[in-house]
């Protein structure tokens, strides 16, 4: 294990990330907030612990997967760690154990909140919980590599294991080349999805905030109700575009933008995605005007903001859908383990995954008629590695086991089923909005500190697609042989 | 430079890793997933899986905007297929590697109507460093800089004992010359005067040619024209017929065993006044009654590595004054020339040495490696935006590891000290090792740049003048 070198790469990234903290500073001095003076705070402690870190030499330079693996799991738990000190320094939460919860939500794009009552906030505070979906929405280590491609051939085992998805691919050669281009596009989506609420009557701070959220599919909001009222009708319409977008494979605008059409008509998962949430919304609308709540356009408004809001694992509520007809919260509860594409900002186990698993369940059957027959897993016209499927079967697996362990915990606290079971979902899928207790507009903030350790760790372990944090913990990791 | 290379085998694996050092955006096509995953896993390089020979492929990847595509394949003929059909698209500069002698007389044809600008055959290219090597002799290896003028000189202490123990600093034995490097039990020590030599050292030396002369001659004299007399090739495969022609035709008695028979009769048909054996050359009654222990020069070229080396120790447990052996597996090299065998040589490396001479073209005038690849000589055309113009060379604090050997100017050659400077137009010899590769590059080639584009674009962008 290369410590050296682990620590000057987590020192390089708290670094930045003081630099970044400078942006609410700004914000909140612009506004003339008393929080100012958190931030200062928090910059200069993140900043001394990242100049120790760096000032360390490391033996050589090489970055195995042993190393990438600590630096991802370690980068994102002191980014949660020093992000949270804003929030504690403003009083913004009560506790320490709230400022981490929030900050790990806000970075994993999670979007699950503490706070009861944002509209009570310092805008500076407000901005750094939105901003932190914008970062974490990419991956934090990424944006390290787009500003430092000299971190070089060890980036690739970083990338890997930060990258959303069962692969990591390349767009270009250079792995810094690569994570521009990818923060290229995502900063295109987030001007566009901010120019487009503004134009849909969002007063412009509300507007970036929003537009972060959908962007990186976080789903914090300034307001403690689900977003009814806010701008004009459209609002509801941009935001559900805005989101379906942000859960679509980012190498797909690459592909987009080289006009290779092509590979946009073959991308099955693409299709599946869509598919998935045209069907879901088209359910919901139907069930949502059968038990006459709503009218056609209404349903359909709601229906399809509410599908595109968890399937993408943003989170965000127009409308209290728990009190939507008990088919559509089953729709919803499902979507829940979804997420959206691989390579997208999304969390949940990703559509993809679900698609290999799916074929594998199709060949089990086919076997049993052909007991000798070959049938290879393909995606896209393409066979699947067999590691890779089965890498996918036990992802798969790992997910529904932490979930019921999650939902068990959570219960044992004393909390009912449903609420048990949405807010370990939530978490661990980075959606951040269930049922029950934390449904729509409700906050995790009754949650005891143990229970709101527990749903801060299953936040960090479904952002990092579990695997990355979980080897970290085994006797294996660390014996030197 | 954008640069293409198909198949990902030990050379492609090689050049791409020397490539992408040096800051070229680099693009790997194989059709073997496990060659693809390895050199995903350790290069910062693109791969794709496919037959680089198919349209589909070449189109996806753009030849227009490719510079160089490097056809690195097992197949010759595959091999020349992708070159002409990238070509046809739009690349600028093509390379393949043929083998087959059979097309080695129609190169010319190849780079003339097909437009391929430069054919790597690697067995040529073995057999010239083994001969160059059989013609230099002694114990020492040369490497040539500035046309002639600049050497490196590979020295082992065992030829001096009275070397050993002793600290560099105290050593008044390198009359102008400078140690660059120390080889050590397979490993590279960047000596400094306080370097204490142990008897199996090796040391590499960068000097004025005539200066080496009279440190490595000691007595005789060098390069020291003593063609070896009687030759024995083991393995009479494309390399051992290219080097028994070339020694053939310097003079040389020149045996070949080759086991196969009709490789046999292809050799004797194509070869003249060379002895050609059909029999094993692992066969110790067969060495004996052709006189192993008489020969001046062994050489072994068979396909095992395994094979090659056991054979070159028997030669040297009979007291044969130089032998060669053919290594395919680069890591091992210092191992093998611990062992006591005179000299390892590497198709692999020797390959891509060449095709890295023919890449950065215009500003390498030479380079080699070393170690196994580990660390290399350069000589670089110094232009006038680099950035060591005008400066000092201890002024410029060069990392430790990086050496500037010679600077030639005109046909004068400099030693240099801390307070040389460079100046446009010079030639430099550099010692590098290959983690340093990049700010060598960084140094030597690039512009004088801001630290915040440094600090973006990380190693070096297209702007780079070295390009094309």
């Amino acid at each position: 294990m290369n410590f050296g070198m682990v620590g000057r790469i987590l020192g390089t990234l708290l670094l930045i990330e003081a630099l970044i903290l400078a942006v609410p500073l700004l914000v909140s001095v612009v506004y003339g907030e008393t929080a100012a003076s958190a931030f200062a705070w928090s910059i200069v402690i993140t900043a001394a612990a990242g100049l120790v870190l760096t000032r360390i030499k490391p033996g050589s330079d090489t970055i195995k997967a042993r190393e990438g693996l600590l630096i991802v799991t370690l980068g994102w738990a002191a980014a949660a760690v020093f992000g949270a000190l804003p929030f504690f320094f403003a009083r913004a939460v009560p506790t320490f154990i709230d400022a981490l919860f929030e900050c790990t939500s806000g970075l994993t794009t999670t979007g699950a909140t503490i706070i009861n009552d944002p509209e009570a906030l310092p805008r500076g505070i407000l901005f750094w919980r939105s901003f932190s979906h914008w970062l974490g929405g990419m991956g934090i280590l990424v944006f390290t590599l787009a500003l430092l491609p000299a971190i070089g051939v060890g980036g690739m085992q970083i990338y890997k294991a930060e990258a959303p998805g069962p692969s990591a691919d390349k767009l270009v050669p250079r792995l810094a080349n690569t994570a521009q281009l990818l923060y290229t596009v995502y900063l295109g989506l987030t001007v566009l999805a901010v120019l487009a609420l503004v134009c849909a009557g969002v007063p412009l701070f509300d507007a970036v905030l929003l537009g972060f959220g959908a962007v990186g599919t976080g789903g914090f909001t300034p307001y403690s109700t689900p977003m009814g009222s806010v701008g004009g009708s459209a609002v509801p319409w941009a935001l559900a575009v805005l989101m379906i977008l942000a859960g679509v494979n980012f190498s797909l605008y690459y592909e987009l933008w080289r006009r290779r059409w092509s590979s946009l008509g073959s991308n099955s998962e693409l299709k599946v995605y869509l598919g998935i949430t045209v069907l879901s919304a088209a359910l919901v609308t139907m069930n949502l005007v059968r038990s006459l709540q709503y009218g056609w356009g209404d349903a359909a408004k709601h229906a399809l903001f509410q599908v595109s809001s968890i399937i993408t694992t943003t989170g965000y509520s127009t409308a209290d859908y728990s009190q939507w007809p008990e088919f559509s919260k089953a729709v919803l509860f499902m979507l829940l383990f979804v997420g959206g594409s691989a390579g997208s900002t999304a969390g949940g186990i990703k559509v993809i995954r679900l698609m290999v698993a799916a074929k594998l369940v199709g060949r089990e059957v086919r076997r049993m008629l052909h007991s000798q027959a070959l049938v290879p897993v393909t995606i896209n016209g393409r066979v699947v590695p067999q590691e890779t499927v089965a890498s996918i079967a036990s992802f798969v697996f790992l997910y529904l086991g932490l979930f019921v362990a999650g939902t068990l915990l959570v219960a044992l606290a004393g909390t009912d089923l449903f609420t048990s079971a949405s807010a370990a979902a939530a978490t661990l899928g980075n959606v951040g909005v269930g049922f029950g207790l934390v449904g729509p507009g409700n906050s995790f903030s009754f949650f005891s500190g143990p229970v709101k350790l527990l749903l801060t760790v299953l936040m960090l372990v479904g952002r990092l697609e579990m695997f990355t944090v979980l080897v970290i913990f085994t006797p294996g990791f660390w014996r030197q042989a | 430079m954008r640069i293409f290379i198909a198949g990902a085998g030990k050379l492609g694996y090689k050049v791409a890793e020397a490539l992408s050092r040096n800051g070229h955006d680099i693009t790997v096509v194989d059709t073997d997933d496990q060659a693809l995953q390895r050199v995903n896993n350790n290069l910062d390089v693109l791969t794709a899986k496919g037959n680089a020979a198919q349209l589909q492929i070449l189109e996806q990847f753009n030849m227009e905007r490719t510079s160089i595509v490097l056809a690195v394949t097992d197949s010759d003929e595959t091999n020349i297929l992708i070159c002409q059909m990238a070509k046809e698209l739009g690349c600028a500069r093509a390379a393949a590697r043929v083998r087959d002698p059979a097309y080695a007389k129609q190169i010319d044809f190849f780079s003339r109507r097909f437009g391929i600008d430069f054919i790597i055959n690697p067995d040529q290219e073995v057999a010239k460093e083994i001969g160059r090597y059989l013609v230099q002799g002694g114990a020492i290896h040369v490497e040539q800089f500035a046309q002639g003028r600049v050497g490196l000189v590979e020295y082992s202490v065992s030829l001096r004992p009275e070397l050993a123990g002793r600290m560099l600093c105290e050593l008044d034995v390198f009359h102008g010359l400078l140690v660059v490097a120390v080889s050590r039990d397979g490993e590279i020590i960047i000596p400094h005067g306080s370097t204490q030599l142990a008897g199996k050292d090796v040391l590499y030396l960068i000097g004025k040619t005539p200066d080496l002369k009279a440190f490595a001659g000691d007595g005789e004299p060098w390069p020291q024209r003593l063609l070896p007399r009687n030759v024995m090739i083991l393995g009479g495969g494309n390399a051992g017929f290219y080097l028994a022609r070339h020694l053939q035709e310097l003079g040389a008695a020149v045996k070949i065993i080759e086991q196969d028979e009709a490789r046999c009769a292809y050799l004797a048909e194509n070869l003249r006044n060379v002895l050609v054996i059909h029999g094993d050359g692992s066969d110790h009654d067969l060495l004996e009654e052709e006189n192993l222990s008489q020969m001046d020069a062994l050489v072994t070229l068979t396909g095992l590595d395994e094979e090659n080396l056991l054979l070159a120790l028997l030669g040297k447990q009979r007291g044969i004054g130089r032998v060669v052996a053919k290594v395919s597996r680069s890591n091992f090299i210092s191992l093998i020339e611990q062992l006591g065998i005179d000299r390892a040589v590497n198709p692999v490396l020797i390959s891509a040495a060449a095709i890295i001479r023919f890449i950065q073209g215009g500003q390498i005038a030479s380079l080699s490696l070393l170690f196994g690849g580990q660390a290399e000589v350069v000589e670089i055309i110094v232009t006038e935006a680099s950035q060591v113009v005008g400066v000092t060379l201890a002024d410029l604090n060069l990392p430790q590891g990086m050496i500037v050997g010679a600077i030639v100017r005109g046909s004068q050659v400099t030693i240099p000290r801390g307070d040389s400077v460079i100046r446009p137009g010079d030639r430099v010899v550099v010692f590098c090792l290959a983690a340093l590769v990049n700010q060598l590059e960084r140094l030597f080639y690039r512009p004088r740049g801001g630290f915040l584009r440094e600090l973006w674009h990380g190693r070096k962008d297209s702007g780079n003048p070295s390009a094309d």
